[in-house]
């Protein structure tokens, strides 16, 4: 898997959540008040990247103490959700 | 199937085979699982790897969870003062971190699913304040307080979180404790009698049950405070 990939696996998860109503981009907010996810969606956001990430064999752990963080969190983006699962994808290797 | 920690004794064991009677599909989760005369899975609470891989295998399975029961906890019955750091360290840990840890490594199994429910435990010690158990009841205080904020992060997802608060219930973890000072916890119950093992699996059995689904982030405290 290459950051391309993971951006598609990202963006394909958010825009089903989304009923494929809009059209995501890499620097779309998913946290915060510019957010479309409401924090139901992004649970579902991850559920579904968790089974993602299982039917590549690796477990992608959507806990983080920076969760929440509008400056630190994983959640930021789609840029860096992409860069976060990527990056737990390598790590199990 | 219904997921129960603390299967191997007291409360955990009883309302397991109280379930199974009923042709429920048990899983029961418990630091050992040998003598458990139904299905099992390791699972040590207070250790979050333990829990995540005890989920990771129900997960597995790919069976409908219908309820996680959160029986799994420890009691000491003393003053602050005279409490160790140890025991202090583990009712905390034991009681309300292995809680937390089940409900939330549990919970994206019932959030697929958009169903189920969790029951925790806390003690009726907590709405009582009761002396002597200051420690333990400030890890189940802990208990409610989290029961009812995740039962409202839940409640989206149709997914519903009650907690149950018994009395002095015959257990191991009444070990020690006289009939005197049982009757003086009981007295201060709305009904002042010890109630039984019986009493808690029936209120289990209430709250999974589809006429239950109007409740969710309650304390329910066995013989009423």
């Amino acid at each position: 898997m290459n950051i391309n990939n993971a951006k598609k696996i990202v963006i394909e998860v958010i825009e089903s959540s989304l009923d494929f109503k809009i059209s995501v981009s890499d620097d779309m907010q998913l946290i915060g008040g510019e957010s479309l996810l409401d924090s139901m969606k992004l649970v579902e956001v991850c559920i579904a990247l968790e089974d993602v990430a299982d039917e590549n064999g690796f477990d992608f752990d959507w806990t983080s103490e920076m969760a929440m963080s509008k400056s630190r969190s994983m959640f930021r983006t789609v840029q860096s959700l992409a860069e976060e699962f990527l990056n737990q994808s390598e790590s199990s290797l | 199937m219904i997921i129960v920690t603390g299967a191997s004794r007291g409360l955990g064991q009883a309302i397991c085979h109280r379930l199974i009677e009923k042709g429920e599909r048990i899983i029961g989760l418990a630091r050992s699982v040998e003598e458990l005369e139904f299905e099992g899975i390791i699972c040590d609470v207070s250790d979050y790897q333990s829990v995540k891989k005890a989920a990771r295998s129900v997960r597995k399975m790919g069976e409908k969870v219908d309820a996680i029961i959160n029986t799994a906890g420890v009691a000491s019955m003393n003053l602050a003062v005279t409490t160790n750091e140890l025991t202090v360290q583990k009712l905390i840990q034991t009681n309300l971190v292995g809680t937390i840890y089940c409900c939330q490594l549990f919970a994206p199994i019932l959030l697929r699913q958009k169903s189920g429910s969790f029951i925790n435990f806390s003690t009726i010690a907590v709405a009582l304040a009761l002396k002597g158990e200051s420690v333990y009841t400030a890890s189940k205080a802990g208990v409610e307080a989290f029961s009812r904020s995740f039962a409202r992060e839940m409640a989206d997802f149709n997914v519903r979180v009650n907690c149950i608060a018994p009395g002095p219930i015959q257990t191991d973890l009444l070990r020690g404790i006289t009939d005197t000072q049982i009757k003086k916890i009981t007295s201060q119950q709305v009904i002042p009698k010890q109630f039984q093992k019986e009493d808690v699996c029936d209120l289990v059995e209430i709250l999974l049950d589809q006429k239950a689904s109007s409740l969710s982030g309650q304390i329910l405290n066995i013989g009423g405070v």
